[in-house]
């Protein structure tokens, strides 16, 4: 009772003091603030997490975590051996060695501009960088660390309690300024200097059939009003190329498998029957450097993913409606769904999927190991 | 108790004094709402339990609209308030308020509002904010925006299949302006306005659309997208 009623009377000085009057901010002692560096035509809408604002002092200390190899069982492996810079972030496999050299099962993802995404991982399952980067730390397949090890290695080291100290303002590692600190790193890791860049920004020209390119990528056939197009923008949205980043609406089923061997995607995280077989439309900036394709790694060229889109879809309950109507000529329900692009259409798809590599990006020394 | 009681009332207090009394405040907060409908049910995303108004079992998969040029009248007093840079994007599990903030005090008993973004707007796509060509309502770089877009699946009545259903509506010539009655918005108030979409008229009134008999359930242009663009022009959005 006696609490309450001081509560309440600390309120009451709270209002008074505050009523009127204007609040003063503190001076701010600690980490430095900084904000993002990205192009004016990247969403100003992406809100930074509250509780993770981006700092100078966090960012370098993310930086070293995603090199660090002690986070590894073995001290083998950090993020950076299945994220390498130079391949945009991915690391060239099919599937990825962990410690003692077990494969997984899923094909490294590229990262680049992340912060415009909301879910993470082929099938989901974070909703957020601060916890997806603490799974990789502890998945048997891949650094097979538990996470109290991790943080007591850390502890004990003599150079990170210092730096915790200047990002989180304590010395105390925790999990949860560890998954912090990585997640900023990732934040900063912004693609935005390819030739399409530079297109988008009025400084270069594309060529004649990178630019038919453009708009077959970007367009959604309509043989009725002679549209042609690719559709590959109705997935992979607008100048970043990535999913839909509202809810679940950027994972797709995009016919890679038929129903007898559709696996669970996306219904592994919500139980709807209706996402089988659905996964995260990645974005494809620096897409000729980062193959093996698809959450399996299945197609290892850009050819046989034009040709999966064009003439290889398998039709399943969930297959997307946007790849089941889509087509450049009229549809027949009795032929299997095709999108009839012409191998010039295809070539040229996929030079403008070139002009998604961003050479800045993969040397940028902002990004790199900083242990070398 | 009675302490905490007195304590309460000194801190209501303490809040209210900067506030002048009894007269109307110049300013109100005023929002708009908008809930989705189909056959009269509230709307939900990838739930097989909507039926089209020609039959077919319905799944909607993306639900997602421009409404620009808000303007609210009291036609009393003959006052407006016209809200500047007014383009919204709303959409099913996406959007569903449009926030005016603080705008003058008024009793408003009529809004205004456009489907779809005008003329001006549908020039050019180098935009920010709802306009972001990024937020997958521009068809492309240089031919302006969706203003309805509505994807789904149906099971077809003849073929028994699986077939998908895609409106993409745009074109200046499917912009369309609506004036509704409002009740219930007194000034100084904060107030919200409901308001409610009917994706069934975009199959009838007045031109009915029946899927399963379309030559193409893609509708991305042409004279089946200005029938539709007449049917929302009219009952598509209501006061709920
Ligand atoms: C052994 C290889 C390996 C290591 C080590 C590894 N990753 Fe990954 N990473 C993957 C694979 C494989 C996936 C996709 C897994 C899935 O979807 O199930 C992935 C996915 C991701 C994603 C999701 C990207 C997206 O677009 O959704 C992020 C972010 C990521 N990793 C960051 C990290 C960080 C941070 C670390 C270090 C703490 C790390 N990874 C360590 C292989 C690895
Ligand atoms: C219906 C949505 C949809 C459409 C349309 C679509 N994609 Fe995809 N795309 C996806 C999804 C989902 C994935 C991931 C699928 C998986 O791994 O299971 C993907 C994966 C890819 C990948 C592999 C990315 C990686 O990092 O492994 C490439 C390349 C790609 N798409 C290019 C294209 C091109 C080119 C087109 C147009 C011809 C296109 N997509 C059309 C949804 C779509």
């Amino acid at each position: 009772m006696r609490s309450l009623i001081r509560y309440a009377g600390w309120m009451m000085a709270g209002a008074l003091l505050y009523s009127c009057g204007e609040s003063e901010s503190p001076v701010a002692q600690g980490p430095t603030p900084i904000s993002l560096e990205k192009p004016d035509y990247f969403s100003d809408q992406q809100a930074m997490p509250s509780d993770n604002p981006l700092t100078e002092e966090g960012v370098r200390l993310g930086r070293m975590l995603f090199y660090e190899k002690k986070l590894s069982q073995d001290g083998t492996i950090s993020c950076s051996s299945c994220h390498q810079q130079e391949k945009g972030f991915s690391d060239g496999l099919q599937v990825s060695p962990g410690v003692n050299g077990t494969l997984g099962t899923m094909n490294a993802m590229a990262l680049s501009n992340l912060h415009w995404q909301t879910r993470f991982f082929w099938n989901g399952r974070a909703v957020s960088l601060e916890e997806q980067a603490l799974l990789p730390i502890e998945d048997s397949l891949e650094m097979n660390l538990p996470l109290d090890e991790a943080i007591s290695r850390l502890q004990d080291d003599p150079d990170y309690p210092e730096l915790f100290q200047a990002a989180f303002g304590s010395d105390q590692v925790t999990s949860e300024t560890i998954g912090k600190a990585l997640a900023q790193f990732e934040r900063t890791l912004i693609s935005a200097n390819s030739k399409f860049d530079k297109w988008i920004r009025g400084e270069v020209e594309l060529s004649p059939e990178e630019e038919l390119g453009l708009e077959l990528f970007f367009t959604h056939p309509e043989p009725s009003i002679q549209l042609r197009g690719g559709n590959c923008g109705d997935c992979h949205l607008g100048f970043l190329t990535s999913g839909d980043p509202n809810g679940i609406a950027g994972f797709h089923n995009n016919g890679l498998d038929s129903d007898e061997k559709l696996k669970s995607g996306l219904e592994f995280v919500t139980g709807n029957p209706f996402d089988k077989g659905k996964f995260k439309a990645p974005g494809l900036r620096n897409i000729a450097l980062t193959a093996p394709y698809m959450h399996d790694g299945r197609f290892s060229t850009l050819d046989e993913v034009l040709d999966h889109y064009n003439e290889h879809i398998q039709n399943s309950e969930t297959l997307d409606v946007l790849i089941l109507e889509a087509s450049n000529e009229a549809l027949d329900p009795s032929k299997p769904i095709k999108l009839y692009l012409s191998a010039e259409e295809k070539q040229a798809i996929i030079a403008f999927l070139h002009t998604l590599t961003d050479e800045e990006f993969v040397s940028n020394p902002k990004f790199s190991n900083p242990f070398n | 108790m009675k302490n905490i009681s007195y304590l309460f009332l000194a801190v209501l207090f303490a809040f209210a004094s900067c506030d002048k009394e009894d007269e109307t405040p110049a300013q109100m907060n005023v929002e708009i709402t908008f809930e989705n409908t189909l056959n009269g049910n509230p709307l939900e995303l990838n739930q097989e339990n909507f039926t089209l108004p020609s039959g077919e079992p319905f799944m909607v998969k993306k639900f997602k609209y421009y409404i620009s040029n808000v303007v609210l009248t009291d036609t009393e007093s003959a006052t407006q308030y016209i809200e500047n840079d007014s383009y919204h994007l709303l959409g099913q599990d996406f959007n569903s308020v449009i926030d005016l903030g603080m705008i003058p005090s008024a009793n408003y008993d009529q809004i205004t509002f456009s489907i779809g973004v005008d003329e001006v707007a549908n020039s050019r796509t180098d935009q920010t904010g709802d306009l972001d060509p990024n937020n997958d309502m521009a068809w492309n770089w240089n031919s302006g925006y969706k203003f309805v877009v509505l994807e789904g699946e149906f099971t077809h009545q003849s073929t028994q299949e699986r077939t998908g259903l895609i409106f993409h509506i745009g074109t200046n010539s499917n912009y369309a302006t609506v004036t509704l009655p409002l009740s219930g918005v007194m000034a100084g108030k904060a107030s919200s306005i409901a308001l409610e979409t009917a994706i069934d008229e975009l199959f009838s009134n007045p031109n009915i659309l029946a899927p399963s008999n379309m030559a193409s359930t893609t509708v991305m242009g042409g004279p089946v997208a200005d029938q539709i663009g007449q049917n929302y022009a009219e009952g598509f959005i209501k006061a709920n």
